[in-house]
């Protein structure tokens, strides 16, 4: 099998990126749109191929000087979010109205931030990685500033400054972290894993990993960018930042604090489960609080991100699952909430929920946009056949051992969402249609098109909730550092269980076949004794 | 040389009483002018007719089995087939239209109007048995005439002396007798109504509102086709010249009687005799108007108002739930938007509203809102009309020059409007064509 796949997938969004621009000014919004659309489909498609034929990974020296090469992979953990990326690429691109303002140059952008995110999640050194990451920032925060709203400019420099501590954070932490290795001078991630760091050194990096992933995800009292930028960025440029872009800090988590640190991470872990119940908690009571959809959004997003933290905090093997489904859950939901509010923003031209009611009403309002938003907060809560619940139950089950009161905060937290989400329908969704407002225009199923495709997707990994927890069941278990069950009722189960994990292991499991060395040095450091924190 | 002399503007009329101060002074001077509540426009003239005529079709249906219930179906404790009038009730000649008429006023036919025949032959769906269609609800929904006959019966005391004589010795004495005769032969009933003879006399009285309303829509229909009939000969020239056809359409049939007969097998049971002397204006229309248009009922939309809350007025003359006061949008969160009978006047419209409503908000999509607020401005006309014919009947001429009597004319007309003075109205909206 050729590493052509592993370039495709950073080609095509390149490649488009820069040619987009090239093409004729008299070129119409819509076949811009289309050609970006179909860009980010073939990236699809290709990472399906991924799927079914695992490619080797690609190393290639660049500046070795520095450490930095040009070492792609693919695994269980980031196939999924490649994937989850090129998807919420093509539902954001035809989210987009058909008369997008400046498209050659929107589309590009929204490329080129796929193309930093997707080059995040195959780096397998830590260098490109941070490359990538940086890169993100810089499409991103244009695209707000240019297409934002009313406060674009304050929403874009507040992106702007989190996004640059975050990423000097994780640019500070890489570069310690290959320093003061004492295996030697590397930034491959497979050297990284086997880092020789003292346990002081050790916490300074997570420190600094927190801040920068932290900022990114992101974590109560970080967040302080989100509700802003969500409520001003253009719709599709939020369904990217909530899907997909946050994902890298979820990401960078897993693969930087429990798989390189995992001593330090499991010493900090109540902390960290501590912030994620805070940042659970926060999240839901500021959603209740808010008279503005898209902030409701922003926050209901916050909240279900500290059940994600909650889960990587635990590190046992289910929690772990649990987080990656979550990552996928997660992604999938709030890209859809968000295409659904903005269909609702373009043809009300409102989100503000007092000044909406009768969405849902079939003659005049919005129903099927409506409904579909509907179906994404009852996902969000967790509601069982959708893709809120295997994610939601798994991070439950694999937290409630490790640390049952946080996650019993995180429980009542997520229960908030029906709290929150009933508000707002019984709001927007229903009561009385002002004649004097309500002259709006139907969606049309080509708008419609990338919240119904999104909300095929809910269901069906609700429905088949294997395609959320399948890919990540051996890459998660060799990570995790914990039991699923307390030691003290069955002493010799986190062995057994990694053991059953691996045995259970999907045929196809690609974890299996592309990288199955490289969970070794987790497995290492697996056996911890159950005591720790 | 002669000086020339400055040509004095003529004098305008001096108004023999100051302007009105109403909010709703504007509508109070129209009226006062012979106009209408409705402004004088010719898209809403063409409006009103259109869904005059839409209207007219289904209440032919009506007002036929309305009676076929007060008369014939009666006490039957299993009512399945009450929405399936006979054939006798289908052809029962129109007692104000047709050959046969002893007062003919209205041009229209005798029998049941063809558009209704044909649609409950073949409805929407087509040619099936009847049982289907009507499973199908692919039919003339009675249920809206029910809801309106209750609405009368429950606010009762609405002026007139219907209501009081059914609670008179005379009427109880028909109903007994209408009872008795009825349920002649089973003795089960016979016991049940022995014990409980209230619960029988109040099911009564309830088809004495069914023949009521029954016999009001016997006028109106054939009222409405023949407006619809003038328009199309190019007959109105305006809002207030339709007004004035029901005002003067009111007055022909005011002495009309309101009565109730019960048959069993030939036997005719005269439970509220024409003797009695109750009329169609005073008996019928004006209690119909009041019950439906004003008040109805607070239950009847999707929208639950809370009693407890003080969200429904204690006193039921208060009550404001009618399709003067509904918001027809959300298919009923105020009052009773007459869901039922707007889709019942989408399978009549006339080709010239369909291709109106196409042109204005979601064009097919959303007709059954669109006819649902056309009927609207039709309901404040045809109240228009019953505000002047009682100031016809009660007050004095529009062009009186006694400024008394003007001022009586204009506080009536005020005390009319300060009915409109509640948010809920919707006579503001129906001020401007942008409400759709």
């Amino acid at each position: 099998m050729t590493t052509l796949p592993l370039v495709l997938l950073l080609a095509l969004p390149l490649g488009a990126g820069l040619l987009l621009p090239l093409l004729g000014a008299a070129s119409s919004a819509l076949l811009v749109r289309n050609l970006a659309a179909l860009v980010a489909a073939a990236q699809l498609l290709v990472g399906l191929v991924c799927w079914r034929l695992p490619p080797p990974p690609l190393h290639l020296a660049w500046v070795p000087k520095l450490g930095l090469e040009l070492e792609l992979g693919l695994d269980n953990l980031s196939l999924p979010l490649v994937l989850l990326t090129a998807l919420l690429t093509i539902a954001a691109v035809l989210s987009a109205p058909a008369d997008q303002p400046r498209p050659r140059l929107f589309f590009s952008l929204l490329l080129a931030t796929n193309l930093g995110v997707v080059g995040a999640f195959l780096a397998r050194n830590a260098l490109l990685f941070v490359l990538a990451y940086e890169l993100v920032l810089i499409p991103t925060t244009l695209l707000v500033a240019i297409w934002g709203g009313p406060r674009q400019a304050g929403a874009a420099i507040r992106f702007l400054l989190y996004g640059a501590v975050s990423g000097l954070s994780l640019l500070a932490a890489v570069l310690a972290f290959g320093w003061l290795n004492a295996n030697g001078f590397s930034f491959n991630f497979d050297d990284l894993a086997q880092a020789s760091l003292s346990p002081r050194s050790q916490g300074w990096i997570l420190a600094l990993l927190l801040l920068a992933f932290g900022l990114k995800l992101p974590i109560v009292p970080l967040h302080g960018w989100q509700p802003l930028t969500y409520s001003q960025a253009p719709i599709p440029v939020v369904m990217l930042l909530g899907g997909a872009v946050s994902k890298m800090g979820a990401y960078g988590l897993l693969r930087f604090g429990v798989g390189f640190l995992p001593e330090a991470w499991a010493a900090w872990s109540p902390w960290i489960a501590a912030a994620g119940a805070v940042t659970a908690v926060y999240g839901a009571l500021n959603a209740i609080a808010q008279l503005e959809m898209r902030r409701l959004m922003a926050y209901s997003s916050l909240g279900h991100l500290g059940l994600l933290v909650l889960a990587l905090a635990a590190a046992t093997p289910m929690s772990l699952q649990g987080a990656v489904a979550q990552i996928l859950a997660h992604g999938l939901i709030v890209a859809l909430l968000f295409a659904c509010v903005g269909l609702i923003e373009r043809k009300t031209g409102t989100t503000a929920i007092p000044e909406l009611s009768g969405l849902l009403n079939p003659l005049r309002g919005l129903p099927f946009t409506s409904g579909m938003l509907l179906l994404a907060l009852m996902a969000a809560a967790g509601i069982p056949g959708l893709a809120g619940f295997p994610a939601e139950l798994l991070v439950f089950e694999g937290s409630w051992t490790a640390f049952p009161r946080d996650t019993l905060i995180c429980l009542l937290a997520s229960s908030l969402t029906a709290v929150y989400a009933v508000r707002l329908f019984n709001r927007v969704g229903f009561g009385r249609l002002d004649n004097a407002r309500a002259d709006w225009q139907p969606t049309h199923w080509g708008e419609r098109l990338p919240a119904l495709a999104l909300t095929v997707t809910v269901i069906a990994a609700g429905i088949w909730p294997q395609a959320l927890v399948g890919w990540s069941e051996a890459a998660t278990a060799s990570l995790a550092l914990r039991p699923s069950v307390m030691p003290s009722m069955l002493g010799a189960q986190p062995a057994a269980a990694r053991s059953a994990s691996a045995q259970s292991l999907p045929a196809r499991s690609i974890a299996a076949r592309i990288v199955p060395a490289q969970a070794a040095p987790a497995l290492a450091v697996a056996a911890l004794p159950p005591g720790r924190p | 040389m002669s000086t020339p002399t400055a040509t004095a503007p003529a004098a305008a009329p001096t108004p023999l009483i100051p302007p009105s101060t109403h909010r709703w002074a504007e509508v109070i001077h129209r009226l006062e002018a012979g106009g209408s509540m409705l402004p004088d426009t010719p898209e809403n003239l063409m409006q009103i007719i259109g869904i005059y005529k839409a209207y007219a079709v289904p209440m032919d249906f009506y007002w036929r089995d309305l009676l076929y219930i007060a008369e014939r179906v009666f006490l039957n404790p299993l009512p399945a087939f009450k929405y399936f009038p006979s054939q006798e009730y289908l052809d029962r000649p129109n007692a104000y239209a047709g050959e046969q008429s002893q007062l003919r006023i209205w041009r229209g036919g005798e029998k049941a109007h063809p558009e209704l025949l044909q649609f409950m032959a073949t409805g929407e769906t087509g040619a099936m048995p009847k049982l289907l269609h009507h499973l199908w609800h692919d039919r003339i929904n009675m249920e809206f005439a029910e809801a309106c006959m209750q609405a009368m019966l429950w606010h009762q005391g609405m002026g007139g002396r219907f209501n009081d004589y059914l609670a008179s010795e005379a009427y109880r004495a028909n109903a007994d007798r209408a009872i008795k005769a009825y349920f002649k032969g089973n003795p089960a009933m016979l016991a049940l109504y022995a014990l409980f003879p209230e619960m029988f006399m109040e099911q009564v009285k309830q088809m004495s509102y069914y023949a009521n309303l029954g016999l009001f829509w016997e006028v109106m229909a054939p009222v409405f086709f023949e407006m619809s009939d003038i328009y199309d000969e190019g007959g109105f020239k305006g809002v207030p010249d339709a007004m004035n056809f029901l005002v003067n359409g009111i007055f022909a049939v005011a002495g009309r009687p309101i009565y109730h007969h019960v048959y069993v097998g030939d036997e005719c049971i005269e439970v509220i005799p024409k003797s009695e002397g109750f009329t169609w204006l005073y008996e019928a229309a004006l209690p119909y108007v009041e019950a439906v248009f004003y008040r109805t009922a607070p239950f009847r939309g999707t929208k639950s108002y809370n009693a407890q809350a003080g969200q429904v007025p204690g006193d039921q003359a208060d009550f404001h739930y009618g399709i003067l006061y509904a918001d027809v949008f959300p298919v009923g969160s105020a009052g009773i938007p007459p869901t039922l009978l707007m889709q019942d006047m989408l399978h009549f419209l006339p080709p010239y509203l369909k291709d109106l409503y196409k042109q204005h908000r979601r064009g097919e999509q959303d007709q059954l809102i669109q006819l649902g607020i056309t009927f609207q401005r039709s309901m404040y006309n045809v109240t228009s009309a019953v505000i002047q014919a009682l100031r016809c009947a009660l007050l004095y001429p529009l062009d009186d020059t006694d400024p008394d009597h003007l001022l009586a004319n204009r506080h009536f007309f005020e005390a009319q409007m300060d009915r409109f003075l509640r948010p809920e109205a919707r006579l503001d909206a129906i001020q401007t064509q942008a409400y759709r």
